[in-house]
């Protein structure tokens, strides 16, 4: 039984990039965490970073501080 | 937060009792459901599938399992003038007997991190999955993702509070010191990981 709740996804170009992605949210206690992109995406490469819509702000405020570039942003039900 | 006792209740009751604390909570918030049977969990799970409420589960113990959902204010607000039904979900009896197998801590063979991340999605993606398998064996390399520290034990613990058996090689804690460290399901031996997967109609290895 899946668990479906409206959620903030983030694609990424690169594996490599979404990997580094992971691990600068783990490091400054960002939230969310690395998913397989849903199949509702086709965008972007395999993995994607998936938090609550309501940590948006906060996640797109840390990645332009820090230059991190991403391919997509989008809120499904996943 | 509401915390709602169902412990002992019967379908539907654990689902009445729940959408009668939903009703209550006047604006977005937290009800925290008590069962004592996976069915339970499942018919919640498909409650606040249904009314796109967040869902968490996790089994306590043998006959404990925590359901927490999360509501919206929108959500509350329809929860409020919705009349309260419930339906018990008729579990299929059909169901295939699946085996998952972890028996690394990293998916396919090249790059180290590359395979724990490969893995970690895997896991993810099998909790997703419609039907969800009846269990899961985790060996050698495999028994580090059951504990304490592993990225997976929330996909984990929810797989578990519906009905999945997870199950990890003694053996193999033992050797790798993890003992002490295990964090979701129980130990298994070596009889019981040959006998699971001999009953198996079909065996998922990433």
């Amino acid at each position: 039984m899946r668990e479906k709740k409206l959620q903030l996804v983030i694609s990424f170009e690169s594996t490599a990039n979404a990997m580094a992605v992971e691990r600068f949210c783990l490091e400054n206690d960002l939230p969310g965490r690395l998913i397989p992109v849903p199949k509702e995406i086709t965008a972007g490469c395999g993995l994607a970073w998936k938090a609550d819509v309501s940590k948006k702000d906060e996640l797109v405020k840390a990645f332009e501080e820090n230059d991190i570039i991403y391919d997509g942003m989008y809120e499904i039900t996943i | 937060m509401i915390k709602v006792n169902a412990i002992g209740d019967q379908c539907p009751i654990p689902v009445v009792k729940t959408k009668d604390a939903i009703k209550n909570l006047n604006g977005e918030g937290v009800v925290e459901t008590m069962v004592d049977n996976e069915i339970a969990v499942q018919n919640l799970t498909k409650m606040a599938n249904q009314k796109g409420y967040g869902v968490k589960s996790e089994k306590i113990s043998d006959h404990e399992f925590k359901v927490t959902m999360t509501i919206s204010a929108d959500q509350a607000k329809e929860a409020k003038t919705a009349t309260t039904d419930a339906e018990c979900a008729i579990i299929p009896s059909s169901k295939k007997n699946r085996v998952v197998v972890i028996s690394a801590d990293h998916m396919g063979e090249g790059a180290e991190d590359l395979g724990k991340t490969l893995l970690k999605g895997f896991i993810y993606a099998v909790s997703q999955q419609e039907e969800l398998p009846k269990t899961m064996l985790f060996y050698n390399g495999g028994a580090a993702i059951t504990c304490e520290g592993s990225s997976s034990l929330e996909d984990l613990k929810s797989m578990e509070a519906q009905g999945v058996e997870i199950l990890t090689c003694g053996t193999c804690l033992n050797f790798y010191g993890l003992s002490e460290k295990l964090a979701v399901g129980g130990v298994t031996n070596m009889y019981d990981i040959v006998e699971k997967q001999t009953n198996a109609d079909l065996i998922i290895k990433p």
